[in-house]
């Protein structure tokens, strides 16, 4: 290990020039035992200090020992100079522990660098040294009369593994008697108040105990088949399928639970509760907020689970958009359908929402009317529809606009005539809209060019605008002019098809798409 | 054998040690008493294995190639014998190589002794990795003869046990090669000790794995003593027993109370304090349960452990003491695979690789943790148990836990050592702290009065174990000096040395009698000696690698050794035999404990988990089993694995005791 020749680079580094090959060849094994024999003292000095880890102090303990004056350091220099590879010399060493960047090695290592060339990389990893906090102790169960509380403070998922397998196997019990006492009648008490007194506090408390407790895991199971069962059994109760909901959504978030196995039961439960036809019997619940609820329910278990299951997403979306495209369902069902879309996201809405709009415009604004559909409730149903299509629609415009200002132009001029007609029947609209495509790819062509012409005939149509509106519009232009030839492409290429049934949305909504336009982008039409 | 023939051999041999001009006078006196034949005919004649021996020395013997040929030829030869006796042939191979390499160092083959180590290393990693990598550092015979193990190795022949017709292929073989040098090597360091019969099964060949020579000799011979291993007669166990429990027995107690030879070590709380913590009171509901009757009967029908008188003047027990402790005896409970225990952890957060060692009283109400900043620091669980039942939430701000509600320290911090603290122990009742250090200095500290009492100053070397006997008042200490050490309170002399490990004695326990303490040591032997004597009385091989905890079994009869290995070794102190070894961490144990009854032992290690393991079941079977010819291990009845914390410290039904690397927080 130690050679000959790292002998003569040592005695060169102590200045001694002229050392006779004799004497290195000689000296090599001896040092090298030296070495190993100070390494296995400072060994033991590790195992008595209970680590794993061999640190620079017990090679200072250890050549105590032997009455040394040497530190650590300097031999953990000799190493360097012996072997570059520096770790690999001591891995080699007897018992082979791990090195800890300690504050001598630290040292060591940044005076040696110079020497080795170390990498700057593990220079940086090396400086990262600890923080100091201030130690303390704590106390927790590891075992209750032998079995492993699930707790925070032990090992969680592998723990209840163990712990399950190896019941299984003791005694074959069946799944029901595995759970234990407290865990039975946690569950019979959750169960009971979610269907008795969901609104009190102590249920909050159990849902966010829910939320939190890695233990649960065993109860998984019992629960979806509750919810399940529940929610078929209180369709027409709208305060228990909302504790239910709201029980399935803590346990869905809970982090520790393995809930996946169980999802195929659960989602078919939770989409009910978003595209149901009827949710609670009396006009005063509020079924809507709870599709609401259930729509960001639905969402956050895509978004979590969605790479465990692949068709998870596909299937959800396929059920929805079914709901959404049949004229025969009721209006909450379309709702229902329409918030779950856009919980899932706006590129949800964009390809599956907006391409439809139209065409469900054309079935929704008749419920809308006083003169079309007499009863309140359902007219009121329908506003809710077209307020909740005219969310999703404008916050698809508000994202575009914002990644491509430059699309701007073509909408705001076909608006800008149109603005002031809303009320007016569509068909003059739709053939607008289908002119605004054909002229589509001219219109982008010149976009840049036409910006500039329009912020400026914008300020000559709106001569009242103030000093500041001036100057921003003046930026704006400018800020458009500098990017000309890159901004419009890309964002040309990336959206065309989308593009298309974005800019009808001026015509489907009017000014109230307005407010979802950027507001720096809002200068345009002040 | 011709003459002429012994002349050639002389003149060689003395060519080859460099008297040429020597041989050549020889030469020429031979050539001139040609026809007077003065040499007379000795016995050797006759002895070919002689002949052979002594053409090997005018050979040229600094041919560093001819290791290396006759070993690997009589390699491949034992590998390619018959399986039947395959594996007592391979037994031979180790010493062999060892000796092979230590040879060529000794000739100053430095090159030739590395390569034909490296090339045949493998073979021995398995089972002799620790050896190998000692002697894989003697690259010089000055080497030799410094290193304590490669002169005891030089010095001591092997014993292998051989079945005559292994010996005999053996011998065979050596003869048919003409391999003088292995068989030199054979003859010089290898004591056969053949047996007519069938070879043994490969799998007890235990003695044959660790290399002790002659020491074996000496140990067998040891491990003829007698020893006591009952529990002191008189004890408050014994009483009880007698009383069966009642309550009228604390009566008796107090009027027996001049009598102070009260074995405590079999309790699992020495003292039920009066400022009761939640953790105390969790234990004394479960110990209230309804499984003590059915402890009661169980160990009866055990043959109860035999009652020996104290050999030493052991320290009066006052009242209030011996009060709580029939107190708490008449509520343990037994514990056993079906009743387990309960398990409290002490995390230490923080540590920064600091925390050298720690303990925990035998009521559990304080904990001691032991530095390298050469601190001592005591926590009162009592008290972070008030304070601190939010701690877990918060595991942030640990800045705000470690000040006390009060503004103060949560713990007693002691200070006095000038090295870093190896061990922390506290005295049965609680009230003394003994601590060891690298400054090769033992001390006593008061936790009552927060100081540190005494100085012990007798061991040249850093102090790695200290612990007090079962009544406190004596204590044991061992060291890097190679000795352990017996001492009472009141001398800063010690007042026995024990001397006889070959190695540093890594740690130490006492027997629950008092008459004995057992020692393991980094040789990879236990031993015990007797107190009152100062004498080895029992040697326990088998370890491969140093041991690092020692536990002994409240009846007396059985004692667990845990290694650096991870593997447990139950041993009959009478038979000084293994009962069984306990294989199942993987790194080493650090702490081991035995329950109250005897019945499970507990083992901490470094590899993050703690098992318990049913010993009485075991050791039943063994019994049972002992007929048919099998070796059976003991069950591991649970595994708890904590949040990758290794295990340091551990007391049966107390609280498995850690440190947490200040990373995973």
């Amino acid at each position: 290990m130690v050679t000959k020749e790292s002998i003569e680079v040592i005695a060169q580094s102590i200045g001694l020039s002229t050392l006779s090959p004799d004497v290195s060849a000689a000296l090599a094994p001896d040092v090298e035992y030296r070495v190993r024999e100070v390494m296995q003292e400072a060994i033991k000095c590790m195992r008595h200090a209970r680590r794993t880890t061999l640190m620079a102090h017990d090679v200072d303990s250890a050549l105590h020992f032997r009455n040394l004056e040497v530190s650590s350091s300097s031999l953990l220099l000799l190493f360097h100079t012996v072997d570059p590879d520096f770790d690999f010399f001591l891995y080699s060493l007897p018992l082979a522990p791990k090195v800890c960047g300690s504050r001598e090695l630290l040292r060591t290592e940044i005076y040696t660098s110079s020497m080795t060339k170390m990498s700057s990389s593990r220079m940086l990893s090396k400086l990262l040294y600890q923080m100091h906090l201030l130690m303390h102790l704590f106390s927790h169960w590891l075992a209750i009369d032998g079995i492993q509380p699930s707790i925070p403070q032990n090992s969680p998922l592998q723990a209840i593994s163990d712990l399950k397998r190896s019941e299984y196997k003791d005694d074959g019990l069946a799944a029901r008697q595995v759970l234990s006492k407290d865990l039975q009648i946690y569950f019979d008490k959750v169960t009971e108040w979610a269907l008795t007194q969901s609104g009190s506090t102590l249920f909050r408390q159990a849902l966010a105990s829910l939320e939190i407790d890695p233990g649960l895991h065993p109860l998984v199971p019992f629960f979806t088949s509750f919810i399940a069962e529940e929610i078929v059994k209180n369709m027409d109760n709208y305060p228990i399928l909302l504790a239910l909901m709201r029980l399935a959504r803590s346990l869905l978030h809970n982090p520790h639970v393995h809930i996946e196995p169980y999802l195929h039961q659960l989602m078919p439960s939770i989409i009910t509760c978003l595209i149901a036809k009827r949710l609670g019997r009396r006009s005063s619940d509020n079924h809507w907020d709870l599709r609401n609820f259930t729509a960001s329910t639905v969402a956050s278990t895509c978004k979590r689970f969605g790479h465990v299951y692949h068709n998870l997403l596909p299937r959800v979306t396929r059920s929805l958009l079914h709901t959404f495209l049949d004229p025969t369902k009721a209006l909450p069902q379309h709702y229902g359908a329409i918030q779950g879309m856009v919980a899932l996201g706006l590129n949800m809405v964009r390809f599956l929402v907006l391409p439809n709009l139209g065409p469900y415009l054309l079935l929704l604004l008749p419920e809308m009317g006083l003169e079309k559909q007499k009863e309140e409730a359902k007219r009121h149903g329908a506003w809710l529809v077209y307020g909740a299509l005219m969310v999703a629609a404008g916050r698809c415009l508000y994202e575009r606009l914002k990644t491509s200002e430059t699309l701007l132009s073509p909408p705001t001029s076909s608006v800008w005539k149109t603005n002031g007609k809303l009320t007016s029947p569509r068909q003059s609209k739709r053939k607008a809209s289908s002119d605004n495509l054909t002229h589509q790819p001219p219109l982008k062509k010149i976009a840049v060019g036409g910006i500039i012409q329009m912020s400026s005939t914008q300020m000559q149509m709106r001569g009242t605008t103030t000093v500041p509106q001036q100057s921003h519009t003046d930026a704006d232009a400018r800020h458009h002019n500098s990017p000309s030839t890159i901004a419009p492409k890309t964002s040309a290429a990336a959206g065309t098809d989308v593009d298309n049934y974005l800019f009808p949305l001026f015509e489907y909504f009017g000014e109230s798409m307005l407010m979802f336009t950027p507001t720096h982008e809002l200068s345009f039409f002040l | 054998m011709d003459p002429e023939q012994i002349n050639e051999f002389v003149v060689g041999y003395l060519k080859k040690k460099g008297f040429s001009s020597a041989a050549k006078d020889l030469e020429s006196y031979h050539h001139q008493n040609n026809n007077g034949s003065s040499f007379t005919s000795v016995d050797y004649h006759n002895d070919p294995e002689l002949t052979k021996l002594i053409r090997s020395f005018s050979q040229q013997e600094d041919d560093p190639t001819r290791y290396r040929e006759g070993y690997s030829k009589l390699r491949s030869w034992a590998y390619n014998s018959l399986d039947l006796y395959k594996h007592e042939l391979l037994r031979v191979m180790y010493p062999v190589f060892i000796h092979c390499y230590m040879d060529l160092v000794g000739k100053g083959h430095t090159q030739e002794a590395r390569a034909f180590f490296n090339s045949f290393r493998k073979d021995h990693e398995m089972v002799h990795l620790r050896d190998l990598q000692k002697l894989e550092g003697v690259l010089s015979p000055s080497h030799l003869e410094e290193m304590e193990f490669a002169r005891s190795l030089r010095k001591s022949k092997v014993n292998i046990k051989f079945c005559q017709y292994s010996y005999e292929l053996l011998l065979q073989y050596l003869h048919s090669t003409v391999s003088t040098l292995m068989l030199g090597i054979i003859n010089e360091h290898i004591n056969f000790q053949v047996y007519s019969g069938q070879p043994t099964s490969s799998s007890d060949d235990i003695e044959a794995v660790t290399i002790v020579g002659s020491f074996q000799d000496t140990a067998n011979h040891i491990n003829q003593k007698e020893i006591q291993w009952g529990l002191l007669e008189d004890s408050l166990e014994d009483r009880l027993e007698k009383t069966g429990g009642l309550l009228s027995d604390s009566e008796k107690g107090q009027g027996e109370s001049k009598d102070g030879d009260a074995d405590d070590s079999k309790k699992r709380s020495t003292e039920i304090g009066k400022q009761g913590s939640s953790l105390k009171k969790l234990k004394k509901d479960k110990a209230g349960n309804a499984t003590a009757k059915v402890a009661r009967l169980e160990t009866i029908t055990v043959s109860p452990a035999p009652r020996v008188k104290p050999e030493l003047a052991l320290p009066v027990m006052s009242t209030d003491v011996e009060q709580s402790i029939l107190e708490d005896l008449r509520n343990r409970v037994q514990l056993s695979s079906v009743a387990m225990p309960s398990v409290s952890f002490y995390t230490f957060v923080n540590t920064h690789n600091g925390l050298n060692c720690s303990s925990i009283s035998h009521d559990g109400s304080l904990v001691a943790g032991g530095f390298s900043d050469s601190s001592i620091k005591v926590w009162d669980m009592a008290k972070i148990g008030q304070a601190g039942s939010g701690a877990l939430q918060a595991e942030n701000d640990s800045s705000d836990q470690s000040i006390g509600p009060n503004g103060r320290r949560s713990y007693t911090l002691l200070l006095g050592h000038s090295g870093p603290v190896y061990s922390a122990t506290f005295s049965p009742p609680g009230d003394f702290v003994l601590s060891s250090s690298a400054d090769t200095t033992i001390r006593l500290w008061s936790t009552k009065l927060n100081a540190n009492l005494v100085c012990y100053k007798g061991h040249n070397y850093p102090v790695w174990d200290a612990q007090f006997s079962p009544f406190g008042h004596y204590f044991a200490s061992c060291s890097h000096d190679r000795t352990a050490r017996i001492w009472s309170m009141d001398r800063i002399q010690p007042l026995r040395i024990m001397a006889g490990h070959l190695s540093d004695v890594d740690c130490v326990q006492w027997h629950p009698n008092c008459n004995y303490i057992a020692t393991g040591s980094s040789d990879k032997t236990v031993r015990l000696w007797d107190v009152q004597t100062g004498e080895c009385v029992r040697i326990f091989i088998g370890h491969r690698s140093m041991v690092l905890s020692l536990a002994m079994s409240p009846d007396g009869r059985y004692m667990a050794s845990g290694d650096e290995d991870g593997t447990i070794m139950m041993w009959d102190l009478s038979t000084a035999r293994c009962i069984t070894p306990l294989m199942g961490h993987n790194s080493c144990v650090w702490s081991l404990s035995y329950s109250g009854e005897g019945s499970l032992l507990a083992s901490g290690s470094a590899d993050c988990t703690v098992k318990l393991w049913d010993v009485t079941s075991s050791t039943k079977l063994t019994k049972a089993e002992e007929k048919n010819g099998n070796s059976n291990r003991l069950r591991s009845l649970r595994t708890f694995p904590t949040k990758s914390t290794p295990v340091h410290a551990l007391r049966v039904s107390y609280a498995f005791f850690t440190r947490i690397n200040s990373t995973i927080l």
